[in-house]
């Protein structure tokens, strides 16, 4: 599960970079997404979008009241992780 | 060819007059064919005057003798359909001509009887009392484009109201693209039967087909929605396009942009192409005929015929004043002013909001369409919990593609266009390829994110 997920989160951070013309590069759970890979909120509204597509959930969305803080790729896959586990 | 003893149909009562004008024809022509179904395929389907007259007089006379509160038409074919609006009008029988996608609109109706291609009553509605709510009416349901479809009561006045009865317009084959049962093709086949025309149905909305249709069945007046009018031009058999016999090209429902209209007049070169401005509040506004897309800078602020003046809001809206002590109307779409001209730039309610800011999806659209490679394109709004929505897209590429290029490429292309021509937040973040645009019943481009569309 760890793996397709956080596989599955490179993935779309990659494609982001590439359909913005930045060019592609590792992604590793420690990176931040602002200052590391340069992400803005319109690269991560991207992000999860193509993340809904890719592994069938949209955890903001279902979210309701205060967002949980994302900073760096590894708060990415806990939030998914706990989103695609079945409950 | 003469007409001897042309009936006067105006001399009729509005809900009479398609029920006269289909037996005046029948009766001086009844082997002039009346309609082609299925046309353009192998199960083309001709029905002459004489049998559309007796299809009429057939329901008509079961209509007489069961005397329902209304008829719900739920037909598959458009003679069954026209033969029941007929009759209902001509016995003074209110009627219901109802799509698919609004047939569960039709318990609303549940008194009235429904009839579908057979033409036979069931004979289990309630019966009519005499004289009961004024004159017999039409039932439709409007189009959906800006909410849920409903049910609507028009007069037979207003049904014929646009049909023109000149003798110009007297036996010409038409095209029927849009749905038989919606208020823009109900207009084509009243005003087709009403001047002993020829009413040509397409088989399908495949680009083929209909190429087939126009060509085989010689269509003279092709009515359609730009984005119906485009999937032609980009996909349909041009060799087989450049035989067509079109002479009007009637635009209608969207704005028309000027690469379309220039294709159109590079493919169709004897046709005239005329692009109507209208809304389900005013009807028709204005005609545009010069084959450029918008319309006349010099249109804005001065009495038009028919006493309409033209104005903008400060955002650009197009607002129309009907008469001189009537209010202004706001119509919802936005205009620009580029050069001399006024084109349209998209509907307030279709705007895009990115975390705030307004991207307008037909701007977008236009230049999606001016990259080599792309015939066509839809953009709308994905809904995102961080900026509130995105600018989302799907191209059709053409076939065959161009030399050297591959969808990966095109698509690349696409997007480095965008960011040359637009705000980061108007870039399309969501860039798909697909086969086909959906479009709507009304033959429009659908706004709706794929996700909520049924």
């Amino acid at each position: 599960m760890t793996a397709s997920v956080s596989d599955a989160i490179a993935t779309a951070i990659r494609t982001v970079l590439h359909d913005t013309g930045r060019s592609a590069q590792a992604v590793v759970p420690s990176m931040l997404l602002s200052t590391d890979l340069g992400l803005d909120s319109l690269d991560l509204a991207q992000t999860i979008v193509l993340l809904e597509r890719s592994l069938g959930v949209d955890p903001f969305r279902a979210a309701s009241g205060s967002r949980p803080s994302i900073r760096s790729v590894a708060d990415l896959i806990t939030i998914y992780e706990s989103a695609v586990k079945p409950s | 060819m003469t007409r001897p003893e042309l009936i006067d149909i105006h001399e009729a009562s509005a809900p009479d007059r398609l029920a006269v004008a289909i037996r005046d024809a029948a009766r001086r022509s009844p082997e002039e064919t009346a309609i082609v179904a299925s046309a353009g395929s192998s199960d083309r389907r001709s029905i002459d005057y004489a049998a559309l007259a007796a299809m009429v007089d057939h329901f008509e006379a079961a209509v007489l003798a069961d005397g329902p509160l209304g008829v719900v038409a739920r037909t598959r074919s458009v003679d069954t359909l026209v033969a029941i609006a007929a009759a209902c009008g001509s016995a003074g029988v209110p009627v219901a001509l109802l799509a698919d996608d609004a047939r569960d609109l039709a318990g609303e109706l549940r008194e009235w009887s429904v009839v579908d291609d057979s033409l036979s009553l069931a004979g289990t509605s309630s019966p009519r009392p005499p004289h009961e709510d004024g004159p017999p009416h039409v039932v439709v349901a409007t189009s959906g484009t800006s909410g849920p479809p409903k049910l609507v009561q028009r007069t037979w006045d207003a049904v014929l109201a646009a049909a023109r009865l000149a003798d110009q317009w007297h036996g010409l084959g038409w095209l029927l693209v849009y749905d038989a049962t919606r208020w823009a093709g109900i207009q084509v086949w009243v005003q087709s039967l009403l001047t002993g025309g020829r009413l040509v149905v397409p088989a399908s909305r495949d680009p083929d087909t209909v190429s087939r249709a126009i060509v085989e069945e010689q269509v003279a007046i092709l009515p359609a929605t730009p984005t119906l009018l485009r999937r032609l031009l980009t996909s349909g058999d041009e060799k087989l396009l450049a035989q067509s016999k079109l002479a009007r090209i009637t635009l209608g429902g969207e704005a028309a942009d000027g690469p379309l209209l220039d294709r159109a007049k590079a493919v169709f070169p004897g046709a005239r192409i005329s692009h109507v401005y209208a809304t389900t509040e005013l009807g028709e506004v204005f005609r545009v005929t010069d084959g450029r897309a918008g319309f006349p800078a010099s249109w804005l602020g001065r009495e038009m015929p028919g006493g309409i003046r033209l104005s903008t809001r400060r955002d650009g809206e197009l607002l129309v004043q009907l008469s001189r002590d009537s209010a202004d109307v706001a119509t919802g779409d936005v205009v620009e002013l580029r050069a001399d001209r006024f084109e349209f730039t998209g509907r307030r309610s279709d705007v895009i909001v990115v975390g705030g800011a307004k991207v307008l999806p037909r701007r977008v659209e236009d230049l999606l369409r001016s990259v080599a490679g792309i015939a066509e394109a839809r953009v709308y709004g994905q809904p995102s919990a961080i900026t509130g929505e995105l600018v989302a897209a799907e191209i059709v590429l053409v076939e065959p593609l161009p030399t050297g290029a591959t969808p990966e490429s095109i698509r690349a292309a696409a997007l480095t266009t965008c960011r040359e021509s637009l705000e980061s937040y108007g870039v399309p973040r969501i860039l798909d390829i697909v086969s086909r645009i959906k479009t709507t019943a009304a033959g429009k481009v659908s706004r709706r994110p794929l996700a909520s569309t049924p």
